[in-house]
């Protein structure tokens, strides 16, 4: 294994966490609990630190929910989380998990479509969801988690979708704090 | 309540809240106050609040008295925005109080 070159790696992309694996509930709220702590010892405002932590949160629930929608092994349902900085200093929270292709593309469009709203815009999207009915069938999610993040994104939230030789794609979605 | 909520099934969580609260409102006469310390809550459980908010909105509208008092960290105002959002949709009388908490 080439740690030195891992390490630079993250190093040089000013990655402060990083994650790949199977991601259980509870490794969720463990790296969440890291991922606090680390803010908290920043010079960063409580609301942003918030900010992270939220769309953090609602990005790993969200993969999670998908693997198990899907019937996923544990294998196909683990996770790529990492949080960074940029030059000017923001926030970067990005994750990214194994798809089916037309899930992914539909996902991506979606992503798409809220970056043409403003904070009005989304703001009524994120209330007019809010007041749906829940659907029994869904497992938990509210259909919110994106609105969500992308209300609390400092610039639109920016989706990525690649095909793997296996058939299926691999979804990343970044959202800057 | 107080504290963070994000389980990843909020619904199942907040059931037991939201029958309490409406067995409540239907059994006994007397006034209801909701104290709220809340932190970060999750999406679903946003949800699930919005709920235990309208039972208290729909019983305000019958005439019951009903009160909300939301205290937040004076340094944290995304925890306000929240709150706000929440009132926004209420009539009763929801209070949204800044606290000044020593680090």
């Amino acid at each position: 294994m080439d740690l030195l070159t891992l390490r630079e790696s993250y190093l040089q992309q000013q990655i402060m966490l990083c994650f790949n694996g199977p991601i259980s509930r509870s490794l969720i709220e463990e790296i969440g609990n890291a991922l606090r702590n680390y803010l908290n010892g920043q010079p960063t405002s409580p609301s942003s630190a918030m900010d992270v932590f939220a769309v953090y949160i609602e990005m790993t629930q969200n993969i999670r929910h998908y693997a198990r929608s899907r019937d996923y092994t544990e294998e196909q349902a683990t996770a790529t989380i990492a949080v960074a900085r940029d030059d000017a200093g923001h926030y970067l929270v990005s994750a990214g998990n194994l798809v089916e292709m037309d899930d992914g593309r539909r996902l991506v469009e979606v992503v798409n479509d809220l970056a043409r709203l403003d904070a009005g815009e989304l703001k009524r999207a994120y209330k007019q969801q809010l007041r749906r009915p829940r659907d029994e069938q869904a497992a938990s999610g509210a259909g919110l988690g994106l609105l969500d993040m992308a209300r609390k994104s400092t610039r639109p939230l920016e989706p990525a979708l690649q095909a793997l030789p296996s058939g299926q794609g691999f979804f990343s979605l970044t959202a800057t704090i | 309540m107080q504290g963070d909520s994000y389980p990843e099934n909020s619904y199942e969580l907040f059931t037991q809240v939201i029958d309490w609260t409406e067995r409540f409102l239907a059994e006994a006469s007397h006034s209801l106050a909701l104290d709220l310390e809340l932190l970060y809550l999750n999406t679903s459980s946003v949800k699930a609040m919005m709920d235990i908010f309208d039972i208290l909105e729909e019983a305000h509208q019958a005439g019951r008295q009903v009160r909300v008092v939301w205290r937040y960290d004076e340094r944290n105002e995304r925890i306000a925005e929240l709150a706000e959002e929440f009132k926004e949709d209420c009539t009763f009388d929801f209070a949204i109080t800044a606290v000044r908490v020593s680090a």
